[in-house]
C-alpha cells in the first residue's frame, strides 16, 4: 500500500490535477519575467495584472456554477455589459447617489440571472440555447437604453473609489473579486447547497431521487452567474470611468476559458473555487503580458485559444490514463 | 479439443489492490463455460481483460495460435471476441441494420468513391436477425425496441462480426421467464455452430439448465472449474462465499401482519399516465411486503408516485396513520420516506462522490432547511454516519473517501442503502434491490431489510424474482396491466400463482 501511494505522488496525473493550473501560472509570469523583466519588476505591475484580472475572475465564478452543473452561462458578457450600463445611467442621467447605483446595477444581474433560470427551467431547453438567445438581447437592451452612446462623467467619489489601491498593490477591484471568490468557495465546500450542486453535476437524476430540487438549484446557479456578472459590470465601468454601448462583448469566452483553465470539468460535478481564480489570472496575465509586449491584440486570442486546448487535452488525457 | 482461448497465469494490480491473481481460464468450442463469484470477485476485470479494455499485468493470452501479453480492443476484435455488457451498448438513435455494422460499414466503389453498401448490410443482417429472433424491418430505429430485443440486437452484432467467443454479461436480469428460455434456445443454436460462450450470472438456478463447465472466482483469486452435472447449486454458493447461506428470511413463525398496526398506507394511488391506477395497500409492523408482476405492471410507476419523484394525480399516503404531503422526492424524505431506485447506476448516487460524500448525501437533505438548501456541511457528522453505515453494511471500501463508481456493483448498492439508514427512513422502498448483485451481498441484503422489519420500520420490496419474494416477503402484492390484483400471505403464495396473476393466463 505504502509503496503503490509513494508511486502515486510521484505519478505526472496526480501532479497535474493538484497544481497544474498554479503551474501554468508560474510558467507564464517565469517567461515573461524574462522576456521582459520590467513587465514584472516594477511598482505597477502587479496592481496592473489584478486590475486586468478581476472582470475576468468574477464572471468565471459565475460561469463556474453553470458549468459545474454541466451546464452553461454564455451571457454573462452582455450581462456585464448591461449591469455596467444601468449604473452608469442611474449616476449620470437620475443622479442617483453613486452607492444606490452600483447596488441597482449588482441586483439587476440578479435579476437577469433569475431570468435566465426561470427561462431553462420553463422550457425545458438546453441552457446554451437559452442563454445564446438571451446573450443577443441584453446586448440589444444595452444598446437602446444607452441609446448606442458612450456614458461617462461619474461622480468623482465613484472614480476615486474605484481606483483605490491598498498598501500599493491590492486595487479596489481586486478586493470585490477576492470576496466574492471567498463568500462562492464557502458555498461550494462548507454549505448544503454547494455539496448539492456537485451531487446534480455529478448525476441529475441521482440527485433529484436524493431530494435535491433541480429546478430551484438550477434558479439559483444562474441567479449567482448573473450576480458575478453585476459585480464585473461594476468593476469595468469603475476601471474604463465610461461605459461603453458594447462594453463585453466577447467575455464570455474568456470566462468559460478562465473556468476551464482553471480544471473544471465540462461535463459536471468537478471543479474547485481557487482553481477558477488562478484561472482568470491566467487570462489576465497573458492579456497583460502581450499588451507590454506590444503584441496585437488578434494574436492573443490565438494564444488564448491554443492554451485552452492544451490545458483541456493534457486533462483529458490524464483522467484517461487514471482510469485504465 | 483445442480451445478457442486460454487465458494463463493472468494477473491484474490496480494501484493499492490486486484484482485477479493468477487466473486461468479457457474456452472451448461448442461449450458454454459459466462464471460465477461474488461482485468484485473479479469476473468483470477478467472478461475486460478479453476485450482489450485493461492490460494485464502478467500472464498471457493464447487465441487461436496467437500469444499475447495483452489484447487491445483491436486484437480481441479481430480474434473473434465479443461482449455483451450487462447495460447494452446499442445506440437508440440508429437503425437495428446500421447498430449491426456500426464502426465497420461495408462499402463499395461508384465511380471510385467508396459508398455504404446498404446491399450486402441488408443481406448479412437478414441472416443473424433470423437466427437470434428479431422479427423487425431491419430499419426499425433500435430506441424503438424493448430491451430484450435490443439484447438479442447486440448478440446479432456479434455474430455479423464473425465472433468465435461471445461473452455475456447478466444477459438475463431484466427478462422475464419465456424470454429467458428464448434467449437459452439461441445459446444452444450457438453452440451447434460451435461458438464458444462465457456466460456471466448471479441466478445460481439457470446455471444448471444451461451451462457445461462452471469456473468460481472469489476475491480476485482462482477457486475452481467444474463440469456442470458434478456441483450443485449449494455446494456452489459455498464455494463463492465461503459460507453456507440459508435460504429463508421470513419473519419468525407464528408472526400474523394482520393482527399488527398499520404504519404505512397508501389509498388509490394514480398516475396521469395511466401507468398505475388506484393503487390501495396497506404495510403492518415488522411486516415485508413484496410486489410482483411483469416489466410494465405498474409497480415501479407506484413506488415513484408514493416517493413523488413523479407527480400522482390521486391518491393518499399514510404514515402511521397521519397523513403525508408529497410533492417531490425532496418532500418525502423529509417526512421519513426513501426509495432505492432500480436503475443504481443511472438514479443511485453522484459518479463524482466518495462514499462518504454519496452516504452524507440524504442525511444532510434531511436535516436542511428551506427546500434543501439552507444549512452547513458538518463534515464530523458526516464521516461519523459513513463509518457508522460501512461498518454496519459491511462496505467493502479502501476508505470512505473512495469513489463509489470504483467499487462493485453490490458495494454500490450498499452504498445507496447507506444514504438511506444514515438519513433514519421510516418507511423504505425497495426497487429491484439485488439486480446484478452477487448471492452474499442479496443475503446481507435480505438480513438488512428484515432487521428494519423487526426495528418496526416500513419495508416495501418490488422484485421480478419471484423466489427472491417468497424467501423475503411476509405478504405479495402482484400487479397487472397498472393495477393492484391480489395481495397474497406467505402461506397462499406460491411461484405458479404469482405468475398465474400477472399473466392473468
Amino acid at each position: 500500500m505504502s509503496d503503490s501511494k509513494e508511486k502515486k505522488s510521484l505519478n505526472f496525473g496526480t501532479i497535474w490535477q493538484r497544481y497544474g493550473t498554479i503551474g501554468i501560472l508560474l510558467l507564464i509570469l517565469i517567461a515573461l519575467a524574462i522576456i521582459k523583466p520590467s513587465a514584472i519588476f516594477t511598482s505597477t505591475s502587479i496592481p496592473q495584472i489584478l486590475k486586468q484580472s478581476s472582470v475576468n475572475i468574477l464572471l468565471a465564478l459565475g460561469e463556474f456554477f453553470a458549468i459545474l452543473l454541466g451546464y452553461i452561462d454564455l451571457s454573462v458578457s452582455a450581462t456585464c455589459g448591461l449591469t455596467g450600463m444601468i449604473a452608469a445611467l442611474c449616476m449620470t442621467s437620475l443622479g442617483l447617489p453613486w452607492v444606490l447605483a452600483c447596488i441597482i446595477g449588482v441586483l439587476s444581474g440578479t435579476l437577469i440571472g433569475a431570468i435566465n433560470g426561470t427561462l431553462i427551467n420553463k422550457t425545458g431547453l438546453h441552457p446554451f440555447i437559452i442563454t445564446l438567445g438571451t446573450q443577443t438581447i441584453y446586448f440589444g437592451v444595452m444598446l437602446v437604453i444607452s441609446n448606442s452612446q458612450n456614458v461617462y462623467g461619474f461622480p468623482s467619489q465613484f472614480s476615486s473609489v474605484m481606483s483605490m489601491e491598498f498598501f500599493g498593490i491590492l486595487p479596489f477591484s481586486a478586493c470585490i473579486a477576492l470576496a466574492a471568490a471567498v463568500i462562492l468557495w464557502f458555498v461550494t465546500t462548507k454549505t448544503k447547497l454547494g455539496r448539492n450542486l456537485y451531487a446534480l453535476g455529478g448525476n441529475r437524476e441521482a440527485a433529484w431521487y436524493s431530494g435535491i430540487n433541480v429546478q430551484l438549484h438550477q434558479l439559483i446557479v444562474y441567479m449567482i452567474s448573473g450576480t458575478c456578472a453585476g459585480l464585473a459590470g461594476i468593476v469595468l465601468i469603475g476601471r474604463l470611468n465610461a461605459a461603453a454601448p458594447t462594453a463585453g462583448t466577447g467575455y464570455e469566452t474568456y470566462a468559460i476559458a478562465a473556468t476551464i483553465i482553471g480544471g473544471t470539468s465540462f461535463f459536471g460535478g468537478v471543479g474547485k473555487i481557487p482553481g477558477v481564480v488562478v484561472g482568470g489570472l491566467i487570462i489576465g496575465i497573458i492579456n497583460y503580458g502581450m499588451t507590454v509586449l506590444m503584441i496585437e491584440s488578434s494574436y492573443q486570442k490565438i494564444v488564448m485559444g491554443a492554451l485552452i486546448i492544451i490545458s483541456v487535452t493534457i486533462d483529458h488525457f490524464v483522467s484517461v490514463s487514471s482510469k485504465k | 479439443m483445442e480451445p478457442l482461448i486460454k487465458m494463463v497465469g493472468i494477473t491484474k494490480d490496480f494501484p493499492g489492490v490486486r484484482a485477479l491473481d493468477n487466473i486461468s481460464f479457457d474456452i472451448l468450442p461448442g461449450e458454454v463455460h459459466v462464471l460465477i463469484g461474488e461482485n468484485g470477485a473479479g469476473k468483470s476485470t477478467l472478461m475486460k481483460i478479453l476485450s482489450g479494455v485493461y492490460t494485464p499485468t502478467s500472464g498471457k493470452i493464447i487465441c487461436n495460435g496467437h500469444e499475447y501479453d495483452a489484447l487491445t480492443t483491436k486484437t480481441s476484435y479481430d480474434e473473434g471476441i465479443a461482449i455483451v455488457y450487462q447495460e447494452l451498448s446499442v445506440i437508440n438513435e440508429l437503425s437495428i441494420l446500421e447498430n449491426l455494422f456500426v464502426g465497420k460499414l461495408p462499402t463499395k466503389k461508384v465511380c471510385g468513391i467508396p459508398v455504404v453498401d446498404y446491399k450486402l448490410m441488408n443481406e448479412k443482417a437478414k441472416v443473424v436477425l433470423e437466427q437470434v429472433g428479431i422479427h423487425h424491418d431491419p430499419n426499425t430505429l433500435v430506441g424503438d425496441l424493448a430491451i430484450p430485443e435490443k439484447q438479442l440486437c447486440e448478440i446479432a452484432k456479434a455474430l455479423v462480426s464473425g465472433a468465435k467467443v461471445i461473452v455475456l454479461d447478466e444477459p438475463t436480469t431484466s427478462l422475464t421467464t419465456s424470454e429467458v428460455e428464448n434467449l437459452h434456445n439461441l445459446i444452444r443454436n450457438l453452440k451447434a455452430q460451435g461458438c464458444g460462450i462465457v456466460y456471466i450470472s448471479h441466478k445460481m438456478s439457470e446455471l444448471h439448465q444451461i451451462g457445461d463447465r462452471i469456473t468460481v472466482l472469489k476475491d480476485g483469486g482462482y477457486v475452481g472449474t467444474y463440469p456442470v452435472e458434478d456441483i450443485t447449486i449449494d455446494e456452489l454458493v459455498a464455494l463463492m462465499v465461503g459460507r453456507e447461506i440459508s435460504g429463508t428470511y421470513l419473519a419468525e413463525e407464528g408472526y400474523d401482519p394482520e393482527t399488527q398496526p398499520v404504519i404505512f398506507e397508501a389509498q388509490g394511488i394514480s398516475r396521469a399516465d395511466g401507468t398505475c391506477k388506484n393503487i390501495s395497500f396497506q404495510l403492518h409492523k415488522g411486516e415485508i411486503l413484496g410486489f410482483a408482476g411483469l416489466v410494465g405492471a405498474g409497480r415501479t410507476e407506484t413506488m415513484e408516485a408514493i416517493f413523488g419523484a413523479v407527480p400522482k394525480s390521486a391518491g393518499k399516503v399514510f404514515l402511521n396513520g397521519k397523513e403525508l404531503n408529497i410533492k417531490s422526492p425532496y418532500t418525502a424524505i423529509k417526512q421519513g420516506l426513501g426509495m432505492l431506485t432500480e436503475n443504481r447506476r443511472e438514479t443511485g448516487f453522484a459518479n463524482n462522490f466518495s462514499c462518504k460524500s454519496n452516504i452524507s448525501l440524504i442525511p444532510f437533505i434531511k436535516t436542511s432547511s428551506a427546500g434543501g438548501i439552507g444549512g452547513l456541511l458538518n463534515t464530523a457528522d458526516e464521516q461519523r454516519w459513513a463509518e457508522e453505515q460501512r461498518d454496519s453494511l459491511n462496505i467493502k471500501c479502501t476508505s470512505v473517501d473512495q469513489m463509489t463508481v470504483d467499487l462493485s456493483g453490490g458495494n454500490q448498492q450498499k452504498v445507496i442503502l447507506g444514504k438511506w439508514m444514515a438519513a433514519q427512513s421510516e418507511v423504505l422502498i425497495f426497487d429491484e434491490p439485488t439486480k446484478g448483485i452477487d448471492v452474499g451481498s442479496k443475503s446481507e441484503i435480505y438480513l438488512l431489510m428484515r432487521r428494519l422489519a423487526n426495528e418496526g420500520k416500513g419495508v416495501l420490496m418490488v422484485s421480478s424474482e419471484q423466489t427472491e419474494l417468497l424467501s423475503v416477503c411476509d405478504r405479495i402484492a402482484v400487479f397487472r396491466g397498472g393495477e393492484l390484483q391480489e395481495i397474497l400471505s406467505s402461506a397462499e403464495a406460491t411461484e405458479e400463482k404469482i405468475v398465474k396473476i400477472s399473466t392473468n393466463e
